[in-house]
């Protein structure tokens, strides 16, 4: 990791602190808003704070966890927001990786065009929550919208994000809007397959598919798991398309907009719950750990039987 | 070369068979260009139809986007461009945007050079639990209710200070600027050590222009996440004025929802200047995102 301790060349006397003097705003800054609120998140978790300055605040033990898991009606929101949260990393990842590796296969070809194509696909990504979801309001507004009229093709009709499937449509703008970001890092991958390996295994008659399954994918485990990894824990932590795509409402809500919604007051009940959020907000860092610590060990699997 | 998923192939017309062995590979190749040709076609589609309908929304009168919300417009008005920029505040998010935009980028990559140098060469003691302390961030949980209970009691709610306070970090730029830094001889501090060179010196006017590359690339990368953010501006900032455009997009959306056409306009002005920066600066864009994501 870092290089091992070594002896400040650089003058004697005071000039021997700079070094120190200097780091300090940066690693201070960085304690006070970085890992010290990170941190205090659990300890938070365990009170009653609100959002109101000069509230005095008490410690409350278990009860956010308790309210937040057992409380009858609001807890079953919130195992149902659960279980969407897992349906949406399921659905996300599947597909973004699934899209990705196409996308990166097709462009990384010899194709008219390709940086063209290469660009479009990756342009969604530094967008930013707001100007994606506004656009696919756009492109879904049920009565007229382009979408609407595309399944008037075929005969259809949705409410598309008003509706009972507005879940689905935000998996399918998450995945439009992250997609690129999948791509690029498979392009890397591809880009460090040595060309002879290619030539060597079509002398053995390899094409197309057998290709891909022999050469391209085992010589891609680092990008493969890269991507695995980015898009298990990415998924399960996004919800902002949702705050922009359909609000706050039961039927769509993941966890991590549920943790959003209690501490800032958007749930039609509460005001500034931040306690009860901050236990939320840890069930949800539980669930990500967890589910990232599987996946790592899955991908370390891969890779001792395609790397050894 | 190319590696597309073809299946075994097809036959078409099972009479084509008797087509010459030499030819073979030229025409697998053309069906695997036409294939991944309307592959691409599709994908395209997919991800420039939302664009294009945007843009045509964007050039239509009300009247005319009720009549047809999704076709060609009729003429190339840009009348919503300008009445949308008059509308809402929105010369006054686009200078918020900008101002908490630079200050925060440059206060941010000043700092970490400064961070970063001692680390990556070992100047300080516990420079290895230093960088651990950085790369574990990224598991770490949120830190948003307690970063909020701060703000407020620190009394930076709906304030700049408070709004730029929350854009001085970023773990992944800093170790970006770590990695990048141990790729510069150690011989050079050496040597500019040995001429009498003083710290702050040789970071300012001999590292810094060395590692220019890697400071393109926090940049650019910490720039788009703050012009980006609507999350924290909706959190922290309740003020108009105090509003950077995205979400100033939001408020305008709330308040003009069924005038798309001045929306579309709106949230194209939002868009540019992140396509013209991209334009420009791809190359630091994507090794920004990448090397976070693969040191991640």
């Amino acid at each position: 990791m870092a290089a091992s301790p070594q002896k400040n060349l650089f003058g004697g006397g005071r000039q021997r602190l700079y070094p120190w003097l200097l780091l300090l705003p940066g690693l201070g800054f960085y304690f006070l808003i970085g890992v010290g609120p990170s941190l205090a998140t659990a300890i938070y978790s365990f009170t009653d704070a609100t959002g109101i300055r000069g509230l005095p605040i008490s410690w409350v033990g278990w009860d956010n966890y308790d309210e937040f898991i057992f409380a009858g009606a609001r807890s079953r929101d919130n195992l149902d927001a659960l279980q969407r949260t897992l349906i949406f990393m399921v659905l996300v990842t599947t597909i973004q990786f699934a899209v990705g590796l196409v996308m990166a296969l097709l462009v990384n070809q010899k194709l008219r065009g390709r940086l063209v194509f290469r660009t479009l696909f990756f342009v969604p990504v530094i967008l930013g929550v707001a100007v994606q979801g506004l656009m696919w309001k756009l492109f879904l507004r049920p009565g007229g919208g382009p979408m609407h009229e595309i399944f008037g093709l075929f005969g259809l009709e949705s409410q598309f994000l008003g509706g009972p499937n507005a879940f689905y449509w935000v998996v399918v703008v998450q995945v439009w809007a992250n997609a690129g970001f999948t791509m690029v890092i498979f392009l890397a991958g591809m880009q460090t397959v040595p060309a002879d390996l290619y030539e060597a295994a079509s002398v053995d008659g390899a094409v197309g598919w057998q290709l891909f399954k022999n050469v391209t994918w085992p010589q891609l485990t680092p990008a493969v798991n890269t991507n695995f990894l980015l898009n298990i824990v990415g998924s399960l932590q996004a919800w902002m398309l949702f705050l922009v795509l359909t609000g706050y409402r039961n039927g769509t809500n993941v966890l991590g907009y549920v943790v959003y919604a209690e501490a800032f007051g958007q749930t039609a009940a509460s005001s500034f719950r931040q306690g009860y959020a901050a236990a939320a907000s840890i069930v949800l860092f539980l669930l990500v750990l967890a589910l990232g610590m599987a996946a790592n060990a899955v991908v370390g699997r891969r890779e001792r039987k395609y790397m050894s | 070369m190319s590696a597309i998923a073809e299946p075994t192939p097809i036959e078409v017309h099972p009479g084509a068979k008797k087509s010459p062995n030499s030819a073979k590979p030229t025409q697998s190749g053309t069906r695997q260009k036409i294939s991944s040709y309307a592959m691409l076609g599709l994908l395209a589609a997919f991800y420039t139809g939302p664009l294009l309908v945007l843009i045509f929304a964007s050039m239509k009168t009300l009247p005319e986007f009720f009549k047809d919300p999704t076709g060609l417009p009729e003429s190339f008005a840009l009348d919503n461009f300008t009445e949308a920029w008059g509308l809402a505040n929105f010369p006054s998010y686009l200078v918020n945007s900008l101002i908490y935009t630079i200050v925060a980028t440059s206060l941010f990559v000043l700092m970490s050079v400064f961070v970063a140098f001692p680390i990556a060469r070992g100047y300080v003691k516990g420079s290895g639990a230093l960088l651990t302390l950085y790369v574990v961030a990224l598991f770490l949980p949120p830190a948003l209710i307690p970063q909020f209970q701060l703000i407020l009691n620190l009394g930076l709610f709906n304030t700049r200070t408070g709004y730029i306070l929350l854009f001085l970090i970023n773990p992944i730029g800093l170790i970006i600027l770590v990695n990048y830094i141990k790729s510069i001889p150690r011989e050079l501090d050496e040597s500019a050590a040995m001429d009498g060179c003083g710290y702050i010196r040789f970071v300012w006017s001999i590292l810094i222009p060395l590692i220019r590359p890697a400071i393109a690339t926090v940049t650019v990368l910490h720039a788009i996440g703050i012009w980006n953010e609507l999350i924290l501006a909706t959190v922290y900032l309740t003020n108009d004025d105090l509003y950077p455009i995205t979400r100033g997009l939001i408020v305008f959306e709330g308040v003009y929802g069924s005038d798309w056409p001045k929306l579309a306009a709106a949230v194209l002005m939002l868009m540019l200047p992140m396509l013209v920066l991209y334009m420009f600066l791809q190359r630091y864009i994507i090794s920004g995102l990448t090397s976070g994501a693969v040191k991640g």
